[in-house]
């Protein structure tokens, strides 16, 4: 089934305006990479953040007064997805608004801290405010508050191909008839934790980089988008056939596709996309620019952002049609056609 | 996705379940702790509970925690090895199974893990096991476990739905069997007690360190617990063309979100209120029809509150009502699969599990509670709530089987 993007909208290194963020990728700027340092080993690794100026207006909203960033960063991506979208925030289009939030890391900030506060000074001393924010559906709340809704709020956790899962949950509400718009955002917040995590258990040499990417679904928008449906693999060496098994379903459909964004990221995954495009895409042009390289590895976040990457290349530089695999560490890949809806 | 029709409503089937908890292993012991009554809760060993205010849990047996000597079994989180045994179960029922896909609902994944991994850098080690620790971290390498145990290759929804998610996950799967978008989907959820997750709890002063007692005036909060249940469905008339087993039919499920606030439900109840008319309303059924509430019954202030008289203005005090979680606690993303779980052991042993540990009822609302000792009782349909941190809430209806299998 293919659905609409009726909006969009992200927060991203480079800023959250989509023609600026877009041009400047377009453009091959790269967000700088700085040093965030582990204090317990010294150990320093190097990774891109949003800079607080695009978030910090919602700092004043109640709601978000003790959040952490990732609930910042998803309830911003949404709205400017929403008025992308045209759809006012208190509207009876926002209450039939369902809320879809994928992410893979979630709260590490608030949860880092708060086992930091139980291992150093003792279980008694663990702050209550902290741990609300470090469960997974805290900013999927947070944004629903702000939505108004009191339907359906579903938040998914995986790796990088959640982003697409979270696009196929709503292509099946909208199915469903459980809601008329879905705004599906996939984000992510950087701490020293999870960079050590990362460099000890998937070292990339792309920087690990936080933000959020919202699409709008809906019946009716300028794009259109087509899931292949993902295929679970459980090891580095499964990736390839994963890769293969969703392309062949995209290729059956549609022979061929003008360009690809690419989900490059200096791993295994690089070897198992450019096989699988290789047969299945056959004589399709290196990609000429590239989300990861200018923004870093967004993890849930990064898909999404190649899919408005590829939405806005369509809309500014021509084609019809272009491919977004979306391939996970260690769970799933996945892949879309977008379309310019004419 | 594999899209059959949807233009039909489909009956949803549910033809083989798994169940692992405090209560027990599999269906034969978790039907005799269920009538029993028995209480599962016993004190925490697992990490230090010296400084935490609640000291006790449902705990799973000490064997899912121990060290193996299997190097590949060694590295696994016990939550995979809880999924692959309720997996397991499933399948011995029905080996014909083989799911288009899998929903499956978590809160922490394999957060001990993470936990070690976080001391490893406060105390500057580099074991041996970190990146394991880290592989194995992942809410979704569980699935993937189970999955790789039963020979399964589904794509797969996991949702953090917080305390809801098992209740999101079984109803999402029966939506979209009912609606023809897939013919066979594995579902369920899994949860395992981590330090952080219960000095969380400890700190919100939402647990207990006294019995939990769901619904009872003097109630204290809730006790943490953990476990795994996962379930087969599959549409009614595939299930019966290849002489699988029903064991249970899922009719309705009800989903909302209250805004109020981050971890306290709006006193008024509307958020459970909807999620159950949302159920019933789905399931075509009056609230007068349904025999049994397997109530969300966290026994904390208020959620029973809320629950509580969101029960009773939908079904006044005749509808019996229990939570099970005063035998075993709440074992979070896993609590809404493994009561529904219960709740079909309900339906085919013809009983009506207890609300143990309970005194005296609370006068803020009639309900007709299950207390302390199972009943026998013509039970068809039941209702299970299950409600979150986040405003989730999430209902489901689970009738007995109208028809034998072919």
């Amino acid at each position: 089934m293919s659905i609409r993007i009726a909006g969009m909208g992200w927060v991203t290194p480079l800023g959250a305006d989509l023609e600026t963020v877009w041009q400047r990728i377009a453009n091959g700027d790269v967000a700088e990479a700085k040093p965030m340092s582990n204090p317990e080993t010294g150990r320093v690794h190097h990774c891109i953040q949003v800079p607080p100026k695009l978030v910090e207006h919602l700092a004043r909203n109640p709601r978000l007064r003790r959040s952490s960033a990732i609930s910042y960063f998803a309830v911003a991506a949404a709205l400017r997805a929403m008025s992308n979208a045209g759809i006012e925030i208190g509207s009876r289009a926002a209450e039939r608004t369902a809320v879809i939030f994928g992410v893979s890391d979630g709260g590490v900030i608030y949860t880092r801290k708060f086992y930091d506060q139980i291992v150093k000074q003792g279980a008694n001393a663990a702050s209550p405010l902290l741990f609300p924010e470090t469960v997974y559906n805290a900013p999927a709340s947070h944004l629903a508050a702000q939505l108004g809704i009191d339907g359906s709020s579903y938040t998914l956790v995986g790796d990088a191909s959640v982003g697409l899962s979270a696009v196929q949950l709503g292509e099946q509400l909208l199915a469903l008839g459980e809601a008329d718009h879905c705004v599906v955002v996939a984000c992510e917040e950087l701490d020293w934790i999870l960079c050590e995590a990362y460099r000890d258990w998937r070292f990339t040499r792309t920087p690990l980089a936080e933000g959020a990417a919202a699409l709008v679904l809906s019946r009716s928008g300028r794009f259109s988008i087509e899931t292949a449906g993902a295929a679970p693999f459980m090891s580095q060496r499964e990736a390839g056939a994963a890769v293969d098994q969703v392309l062949e379903r995209l290729a059956s459909r549609v022979g061929s596709v003008d360009f690809m964004v690419s989900c490059d990221n200096g791993t295994f995954i690089d070897r198992a996309v450019a096989a699988g495009v290789n047969r299945w895409f056959p004589g399709l042009p290196e990609p000429a620019s590239h989300p990861k390289r200018a923004l870093g590895e967004m993890l849930a976040a990064g898909g999404l952002v190649n899919l408005i990457f590829a939405a806005l290349r369509l809309e500014k530089a021509g084609g019809s049609r272009a491919l977004v695999p979306v391939v996970g560490f260690n769970h799933q890949a996945d892949a879309a056609l977008v379309e310019m809806v004419r | 996705m594999t899209p059959i029709s949807r233009s039909h409503s489909h009956r949803v089937a549910v033809t083989a379940m798994g169940v692992v908890s405090p209560l027990g292993s599999g269906a034969a012991e978790t039907t005799a702790a269920l009538r029993a009554g028995r209480d599962c809760v016993s004190p925490v060993e697992r990490f230090d509970v010296s400084r935490t205010r609640s000291k006790t849990a449902g705990q799973l047996p000490a064997s899912f925690h121990a060290e193996s000597d299997d190097r590949k079994a060694a590295r696994l989180h016990p939550a995979s090895q809880v999924m692959i045994a309720a997996a397991q179960e499933a399948q011995k029922a029905d080996g014909g199974f083989q799911p288009e896909f899998a929903i499956i609902g978590t809160t922490s994944g394999g957060m001990s893990f993470g936990e070690q991994f976080f001391r490893a850098q406060v105390t500057k080690e580099k074991p041996a096991r970190r990146a394991g620790w880290l592989a194995n971290y992942m809410p979704q390498k569980a699935v993937l476990d189970a999955q790789a145990a039963c020979g399964f290759s589904a794509p797969a929804q996991i949702i953090a739905n917080a305390c809801a998610s098992g209740t999101n996950a079984l109803g999402h799967a029966f939506a979209l069997v009912r609606a023809g978008m897939f013919r066979r989907i594995l579902c369920g959820g899994y949860d395992i007690i981590s330090e952080l997750v219960f000095v969380g709890f400890d700190s919100l002063q939402a647990s207990t360190p006294e019995k939990i007692r769901p619904f009872d005036k003097s109630r204290t909060g809730l006790v943490l617990g953990e476990g795994a249940a996962l379930f087969f469905l599959e549409e009614w008339e595939s299930a019966v063309s290849r002489s699988a087993p029903i064991v249970a039919e899922i009719t309705g499920y009800g989903i909302s979100t209250d805004n109020h606030h981050l971890t306290q439900p709006h006193p008024s109840g509307i958020g459970p209120k909807q999620a159950m008319e949302r159920a019933l309303a789905s399931a075509n059924l009056q609230p007068s029809e349904v025999d049994y509430i397997n109530a969300h019954g966290t026994a904390t202030a208020f959620n029973d509150a809320t629950e509580g008289t969101a029960i009773a203005q939908i079904f006044g005090a005749k509808t019996p009502v229990s939570s099970t979680k005063s035998m075993m606690g709440h074992s979070l993303g896993a609590a809404g699969s493994i009561e529904a779980a219960f709740s079909i052991l309900a339906l085919q042993g013809q009983f009506l599990p207890p609300n143990i540990n309970y005194q005296e009822s609370d006068p803020a609302w009639q309900l007709d509670v299950i207390a302390n000792e199972a009943r026998e009782a013509r039970v068809q349909r039941v209702l299970s709530n299950s409600f979150g941190f986040g405003g989730t809430n999430a209902s489901i209806v689970i009738e007995k089987p109208k028809e034998a299998t072919a």
